[in-house]
């Protein structure tokens, strides 16, 4: 059975800047991935290259499909959906829009039914994401109206809406006060038991190793470990790397 | 050679004009993050008072040189000032569209009130600099081009220096990279935005002064000289002095070798004279050469406050309005009065041009001042298709807008990498050019006199303004023409409004609020974009059709670059993201029915209307930078809309929040 995501050797260079060193990582399906690592260590660039927002070295294959040569919406077409850490909202759309763009498959065809006939037509995704993240209130708001914590959570079911092969989540939990932060944990593992695959980065250690199935660490673009929540926890160079070498010693056997 | 030498010579004259304004673009859009589209016009209004000063046209007291230079040079300081706070402090946060359209409100008034004051004529600027020549191998070559040049160097030298070394540089270099960090150091934005607002001032009008005495004084080549002077500017991507001293220098040599060439036999004529527009043609090719060399984005600026074009909210009912709408317009185009009702089609056709701009403007963001343009084109396209191939309605106005979209294509195609105030800056370029390229050609265009238009037929009917029937005045234009251009009007408004609320719409203005965000949502940017553009122009297309049809004939000079950039103002001041406000546009739109009551009632016409609607329009943008039908929306929705900035408490706990009015 094929991977959900396989990427292999991913490496980006920002000049001469190496920010992601032949990064290798994969979800199976229905898995939620956490990637974890200290500020700086590649998280977002890697999440970047996988869907096509900066330049890539290595191979990135979707469903065993390659996903190189294409363009960020076409990625997104077959199925890789991210949200960012800066939410980057439609500012200019209400919060049900800012759905309603990621969940309708263009056409021409579809373009010239709306221009004839109804064109508000509901669609089951919208309304089931709205639903998930307890949005429905909010969906005739615009997003400045909303509160940061709030905006994330749109930006997460703008994700969501397109039903995709595979879900990359940038810090949704940044802003998030800490019963918010579990009870979005509780919602994302929820969606992988319904047979979503993820990818999780957060800087909440405790939701990510408390929801992910397997987590990957990151550390000045180098995978330094990955494994099953447990293993990672008492991986030297994981406690090393988030704690600075001095703690890893005192907390050493 | 030698007279290749002697024209390279005598276009630094011109050149040395260019490189000023280019200079004073430059200072304005470091300074306060403006492309002041006024610039050249800054230039003419100190031109003019110097001349009046010297020839004592106003006061009759004839100033000796010295004391009219300072008495100008006070002057254009009170200018200076004027626009800080009138035209630019007020929208210091306003978006960049905003921006741009106060700076087109300065260009209005200023050329307004230089009409109502001197008339229409160029004058003869008095001579400042020394007449002597000078031998350069073996021409004789005026001294004052090289003293202009020479001062206009120096200038930018000046100015180099003063940005690099001196605190004040110091400061504006960091308020332009950052403005919010500049002030956490203890900046002052607005300071510094007066302070080189008056720098560009004097830049801008010492080279009036000087420089009207070697080319000419006159309403409307001073204030145009700023499209060759942008190209300059952003040939230094807004920022290098030297570049855009020296791209202005460079382009007046190939403006005044044009003139030679033009001279010669092997250079293109048009039924006798040298072709016309080649050095509008030359601009725009530097301006596209410019963006595509030096990478599409200017120098961004951090700004104090997020800056976002008025929101563009969802029409709920289409139906009622556009009924009661067209009923009323339907009799009103009977029982009004002739002059009237040819006010009331104008309107409608200002309508439809103003819709255009709701399309590529309001909704993807796209700032293209191009539209009028392609109006004009395909209005030609009507005209010849009828004189030179006797085809005529329904077929001739479909080319038309073939022709209209295919331009808009290649527009937009540019606009791939050019976005924003950048892409304004391009498509002004493009719109001189077609003008004076195209429209004034004698061939493909107008020439000086225009092309007529025939009636339109179908099956045997006049639909044109001189159908038979005549309205209850029995007088010309008919009705029949306005119920044409009324059944066209109320279906694009339809067509527009589908849009906003359709799929399509919700795309668009998802590439308008982000692109990134957008290319994540499986949006195709380039696309949408195209798509965009393509409507736009379609739009802009029938409306040059009703255009021709509707004045009987096609020239040059109804599309000209201010009628342009006017449009733009009026379309943004009715309300650019909404239907609403592209019927507001028409109504405040060149011979529409609010500027033609006006006239009537109250004797405000030509350019008493300009000046009017140039005041207005900085009025309105400070009281209502969404635009009148923007402001009118929100008057009628405010308490309608649910939700309000900072709901907070847990995220979870699904809620109703009560409505604003009740809170």
């Amino acid at each position: 059975m094929t991977a959900v995501l396989e990427a292999q050797g991913v490496s980006v260079h920002f000049g001469g800047v190496r920010a992601l060193a032949g990064v290798d990582l994969d979800v199976q399906e229905s898995e939620l991935i956490g990637l974890i690592g200290p500020n700086g260590a590649g998280k977002t660039t890697f999440v970047d290259a996988i869907s096509g927002f900066v330049r890539c070295g290595g191979r990135v294959a979707l469903d065993g499909f390659d996903l190189a040569g294409l363009s960020p919406h076409e990625r997104a077409l077959r199925g890789l959906s991210r949200t960012w850490q800066s939410t980057e909202l439609f500012d200019d759309l209400t919060v049900r829009e800012n759905l309603a763009v990621a969940s309708r498959r263009p056409s021409l065809w579809q373009v010239a039914k709306e221009m004839l006939g109804d064109s508000a037509a509901t669609s089951g995704e919208i309304e089931q994401a709205l639903e998930l993240l307890d949005l429905g209130w909010a969906q005739d708001v615009m997003p400045g109206d909303l509160s940061q914590g709030q905006r994330k959570l749109v930006g997460v079911a703008r994700a969501i809406v397109t039903q995709p092969r595979l879900l990359c989540l940038d810090e949704p939990a940044a802003g998030l006060d800490t019963g918010e932060s579990e009870e979005l944990g509780r919602r994302l593992r929820a969606l992988a038991n319904k047979g979503q695959s993820m990818l999780l980065i957060d800087h909440d250690m405790g939701l990510v190793l408390s929801v992910c199935d397997r987590i990957f660490v990151l550390e000045f673009g180098k995978l330094i470990a990955s494994g099953k929540p447990q293993e990672v926890r008492g991986d030297q160079r994981v406690v090393s790397a988030y704690l600075g070498g001095a703690a890893a010693e005192v907390s050493g056997p | 050679m030698q007279q290749v030498l002697l024209f390279v010579l005598l276009g630094l004259g011109s050149g040395a004009l260019i490189a000023g304004i280019a200079l004073a673009v430059v200072l304005t859009y470091r300074g306060s993050g403006i492309i002041n589209l006024a610039t050249g016009a800054i230039a003419m209004l100190s031109g003019y008072a110097y001349w009046s000063l010297k020839t004592g046209e106003y006061g009759g007291v004839h100033f000796a040189t010295a004391p009219a230079l300072l008495l100008t040079l006070v002057i254009t300081l009170v200018i200076g000032v004027l626009i800080e706070f009138v035209a630019f402090r007020p929208l210091r946060t306003a978006s960049p569209l905003a921006k741009l359209v106060s700076s087109l409100g300065v260009l209005l008034v200023a050329q307004a009130s230089m009409l109502l004051a001197f008339g229409t004529d160029q004058k003869p600027q008095p001579t400042i600099l020394p007449q002597g020549t000078v031998k350069v191998f073996g021409n004789t070559v005026p001294e004052d081009r090289f003293i202009l040049a020479g001062i206009v160097i120096g200038i930018a030298i000046v100015l180099a220096v003063l940005y690099r070394w001196t605190r004040f540089g110091l400061a504006t270099r960091a308020a332009s990279e950052n403005e919010l960090n500049a002030q956490i150091a203890g900046l002052s934005a607005n300071r510094l935005s007066l302070g080189n607002t008056l720098l560009a001032s004097v830049v801008a009008g010492g080279v009036g002064v000087l420089a009207a005495s070697v080319t000419q004084l006159d309403t409307v080549s001073l204030p145009l000289q700023v499209v060759p002077a942008l190209a300059a500017a952003l040939l230094a991507r807004l920022t290098s002095f030297g570049i855009a001293c020296a791209a202005g220098l460079g382009i007046g040599i190939l403006n005044s070798l044009i003139d030679y060439f033009s001279t010669k036999s092997w250079f293109p004529t048009d039924q006798g004279v040298p072709l016309p527009g080649t050095k509008e043609l030359i601009a725009f090719l530097i301006i596209v050469l410019a963006m595509f060399l030096r990478g599409a984005a200017l120098p961004g600026r951090g700004e104090l406050v997020e800056q976002r074009l008025p929101e563009v909210p969802r029409p709920h009912n289409l139906m009622t309005p556009a009924v009661a709408f067209s009923l009323v317009c339907a009799v009103a185009l009977v029982v009004l009065p002739f002059d009237f009702r040819q006010a009331l089609v104008n309107t409608l056709i200002g309508t439809v041009m103003a819709l255009s701009l709701v399309v590529i403007t309001g909704f993807v963001g796209q700032i293209s001042v191009v539209q009028l343009s392609l109006a004009g084109a395909s209005g030609f396209v009507v005209s010849h298709m009828a004189v030179d191939a006797g085809i005529g309605f329904p077929l001739a106005p479909i080319c038309g807008s073939i022709m209209a979209i295919t331009l808009g294509l290649l527009t937009a195609v540019s606009a791939l990498r050019v976005r924003g105030v950048s892409l304004a800056v391009v498509t002004l370029g493009a719109t001189v050019a077609i003008v004076n390229f195209g429209f004034i050609n004698s061939t493909w265009g107008g020439g000086n006199t225009g092309s007529p238009v025939p009636e339109p037929h179908l099956f045997g009917l006049d639909l044109g303004p001189r159908s038979a029937f005549r309205g209850l005045d029995g007088s010309l234009p008919s009705p029949v023409f306005g119920w044409v251009a009324l059944a066209v009007t109320v279906l694009l408004c339809l067509f527009v409004a589908a849009i906003r609320r359709g799929n399509l719409g919700e795309r668009m203005l998802a590439v308008r609020s982000n692109e990134r965000a957008a290319a994540a949502a499986a949006v195709n940017v380039r696309n949408v974009k195209l798509l965009a553009f393509g409507i736009s122009s379609f739009i802009a297309g029938v409306a040059g059709s009703l255009y021709a049809y509707n004045f009987g004939s096609v020239s040059a000079d109804r599309f000209d670059a201010v009628t342009a950039l006017a449009l733009i103002a009026f379309a943004y001041a009715g309300g650019i993201t909404l239907v609403s406000g592209a019927v507001f546009a028409g109504l405040i739109s060149t011979e529409g029915l609010i500027p033609h009551a006006l006239d009537k009632w109250f004797g405000i016409n030509g350019n008493w209307f300009l000046l009017f609607g140039g005041v207005i329009l900085l009025f309105t943008l400070i009281q209502h930078p969404e635009g009148i039908a923007g402001a009118f929306y929100k008057r009628l929705h405010r308490s309608r809309r649910p939700g309000g900035r900072g709901e907070r408490g847990s995220l979870f706990t699904a809620k109703t929040p009560a409505p604003a009015a009740e809170r």
